[in-house]
């Protein structure tokens, strides 16, 4: 041990390059993951934390909220199937605000009663209970949507009041406001001006009756009609178009910084092993035995792999704390964990070429030169 | 420099941990990258083939197709500005599209673009009333030369004429038809959204040649008093929503890839430049100098780079033909790779630098006895 951790403080530049080079690695593989669940929470979590346990859509939104539209006759087809409790209208829309003196994009989500759309973690404030009133997204408190800031639609002039704040409701990755459907559908009048249209729901919030479970309703609804789309609340957001497709690119961006790491570690303590065989061979002709050799090459791979996961944490903890656009990121305290694993094992499994180096290392080799080569 | 070559052809075992770590790299860099042409293509394509200077939106819209108003009035007041030669208004209706054949679940998701003045591959002529050329990412859905497709909750027919490259919008196959079937589609299946005759989303604006696009933008927002907002065509793709923010990300993440790639090549370089300490001290006796010495290091670190390169190319294209369509939005050109391969020759000089000081340091007197 005492060898191993001599040999690095005499090479520092070496060895601290090889632990840069590491926490850069863990670094952008940690700040992706925030960034993977920043986006996705972003993109759905107005989905995934809204109150009703079944949302259905018309075939024709593709499971995107504000694709498609639910028409009278289908509406009134799944408010009557066996197991409906309450059905709401659910609505989104998005619009050019002014708020906090800026101008922003900003999506308003309508629903009908509480537990049917309204949001779920209100951290802040209450519910909207007039026309005029509605929750915005925590995460964009601070531009302008804030409890008792007033959001200004463009072009009609139509204002919301902020009366309460909710955690991860984002939709669209935009400040997100929920509001009743009355303010929902005054804020669309408001921007297209057709008085005379009717303002169709996006998709329906189902609340089951007792004894019945989301996963049988939505069985039953999507039996009624090959039209309707029923999904449980959290199929709703797994299933969102771009989610799949996000999850499955960063997979394989991950897939490959991991493959990067265990050869970036074997490839420099081959290396190194392969400089100072003359000297590994000098100490096993003078007693030293190939496990304490072995354990040294061990130790240095464990210090300069948790160097490595130090720097990369510490550079990752700040930034996760960042909004990036309208992103937020987070503290991933699980991907932490895993990666750390992972790049321990790594490092210790890429270290076996140099050990299966060291442990052929003969020191009969040493007698007659073969030290000094 | 021909000794390192020749080094290289006679050890390459010494070379092939550092070639396959910078492939790896060099197709991280390679799969990002396609990412990020994948995912923006997807989205801007039908603004970036828009055949005019820039696109006019209206102030309050946030430079949004989908928000943006502009009416007749605001028109015409455009169409005088000096410099502007010809106009053309623009609508968008996204809607699935239910495609014969396909199963009744299976839509495929589809822009409709009302235009006034055609874009790039499409006929200068607006098809008939119930027509449109469609982007040809729709043939992934079946979709074929008169075809009719039903678009939205009212299944409005719609039949396909003809087929063009590159013109997706936000990730949606597009479907170029005339100002009136747009209209149609939107009153029968948003009728909330429907806008009056004479009214577009936004308005195409080609110039007469005096103006370049910048100045062209400033007049017509002067003329409209600020009432509407004018951007150049790549302009207007970029304010196409994420389009900025995936770009800023992607572009963050890729450089430090190279830096990556840097520490890399300057670490396995530093190293091997450490490992020939006494043979440089030979060859400094001998008469080389300097710059020779490390011309030949730098010469094989550019290579492993660019061999590394060729293959996370190879696997790229392979990546690229064997990922499903639809599944991950990657797009691997060659302008990317070029790129790539760039950057890695780049990070492999900087690396090397690294390693300049240790030959500078050797002493041809260390031959005279060295065990080399």
């Amino acid at each position: 041990m005492f060898l191993a951790l001599k040999e690095m403080r005499r090479a520092k530049v070496r060895f601290a390059l090889l632990m840069g080079a590491i926490g850069l690695l863990v670094f952008l593989v940690l700040f992706q993951q925030s960034l993977q669940n920043g986006l996705i929470t972003g993109f759905v979590g107005g989905i995934r934390n809204q109150s009703a346990p079944v949302v259905v859509y018309s075939v024709d939104g593709r499971r995107n909220l504000q694709g498609g539209v639910l028409l009278p006759e289908l509406e009134a087809q799944v408010r009557a199937v066996d197991g409906v409790g309450r059905a709401g209208r659910l609505g989104l829309s998005t619009f050019t605000v002014e708020a906090g003196g800026k101008q922003a994009d900003a999506s308003v989500v309508g629903y009908d009663a509480e537990g049917l759309g309204s949001p779920a973690n209100l951290v802040k404030g209450r519910l909207p209970s007039a026309v005029g009133e509605a929750v915005a997204s925590e995460v964009d408190a601070s531009d302008g949507f804030d409890v008792g800031d007033v959001v200004t639609l463009m072009p009609g002039g139509y204002t919301i009041t902020v009366v309460g704040l909710a955690a991860d409701v984002q939709v669209n990755v935009t400040p997100t406001l929920f509001a009743t459907f009355d303010t929902y559908e005054a804020a669309v009048r408001s921007r297209f001006g057709n008085a005379d249209a009717v303002l169709l729901p996006n998709a329906l919030a189902i609340e089951p009756v007792a004894g019945v479970t989301p996963a049988q309703l939505v069985e039953r609804i999507n039996a009624i009609s090959d039209e309707v789309d029923a999904l449980t609340r959290s199929d709703a957001a797994t299933k969102a178009p771009g989610v799949s497709q996000v999850q499955t690119s960063f997979r394989m961006i991950f897939v490959l910084y991991g493959l990067v790491v265990p050869f970036v570690i074997g490839l420099f303590f081959l290396i190194v092993t392969l400089q100072k065989t003359g000297a590994l061979t000098l100490l096993r002709a003078i007693g030293a035995s190939t496990s304490k050799l072995v354990i040294a090459l061990l130790i240095q791979v464990l210090v300069v792999v948790a160097a490595g996961l130090a720097v990369g944490v510490l550079l990752y903890a700040p930034v996760s704390q960042a909004k990036l656009g309208g992103i937020r990121l987070r503290f991933e305290t699980t991907a932490v964990i895993v990666w750390t694993v992972v790049v321990i094992v790594a490092g210790l499994v890429s270290s076996i070429f140099s050990a299966t180096r060291v442990r052929h290392i003969d020191p009969v080799d040493a007698v007659g030169g073969g030290g000094s080569r | 420099m021909k000794l390192a070559l020749r080094e290289m052809w006679r050890r390459p075992a010494r070379f092939v941990t550092a070639t396959i770590i910078l492939s790896l790299i060099a197709l991280l860099l390679m799969f990002l990258g396609g990412l990020l042409d994948g995912l923006v293509r997807n989205s801007t394509g039908a603004v970036r083939a828009q055949r005019g200077d820039v696109i006019v939106f209206s102030s309050d819209s946030k430079d949004s197709f989908l928000r943006s108003t502009i009416d007749a009035e605001l028109r015409s007041r455009i169409e005088a500005v000096p410099g502007v030669d010809r106009t053309g208004g623009i609508g968008i209706i996204q809607l699935g599209a239910r495609v014969p054949g396909k199963g009744v679940r299976d839509l495929a998701d589809t822009a409709l673009f009302g235009y006034e003045v055609a874009p790039r591959g499409v006929p200068d002529t607006v098809p008939p009333l119930g027509q449109a050329y469609a982007d040809s990412t729709l043939k992934a859905s079946d979709v074929d030369v008169g075809m009719t497709i039903l678009l939205g909750p009212r299944r409005t027919p719609i039949t396909i004429i003809g087929f063009v490259d590159d013109t997706n919008y936000l990730g949606q196959s597009s479907l170029w038809a005339s100002p009136a079937t747009w209209r149609q589609v939107v009153s029968e299946n948003r009728s909330v959204e429907a806008l009056a005759d004479g009214t577009f989303q936004s308005l195409l604006v080609a110039g007469d040649g005096s103006l370049s696009a910048s100045k062209l933008s400033s007049a017509i927002d002067a003329a409209t008093s600020g009432t509407t907002r004018t951007l150049s065509i790549d302009a207007a793709a970029n304010a196409i929503p994420g389009v900025k923010e995936q770009t800023g990300t992607f572009n963050q993440i890729l450089g430090v890839t190279v830096v990556i790639a840097l520490a890399v090549v300057g670490m396995f370089f530093a190293l091997l430049t450490v490992e020939r300490t006494g043979l440089y001290g030979v060859l400094k006796a001998l008469g080389a100098g300097n710059a020779r010495l490390f011309g030949g290091v730098m010469a094989q670190a550019v290579l492993v780079a660019l061999m590394a390169s060729a293959i996370a190319a190879v696997l790229g294209f392979i990546a690229d033909m064997a990922i499903p369509p639809g599944t991950v939005p990657f797009e691997l050109g060659v302008a990317r790779v070029i790129l790539s391969t760039v950057l890695m020759a780049f990070a492999a000089v900087i690396g090397c630098v690294f390693s300049l000081k240790r030959v500078l340091r050797v002493d041809p007197a260390s031959a005279i006895g060295a065990g080399v």
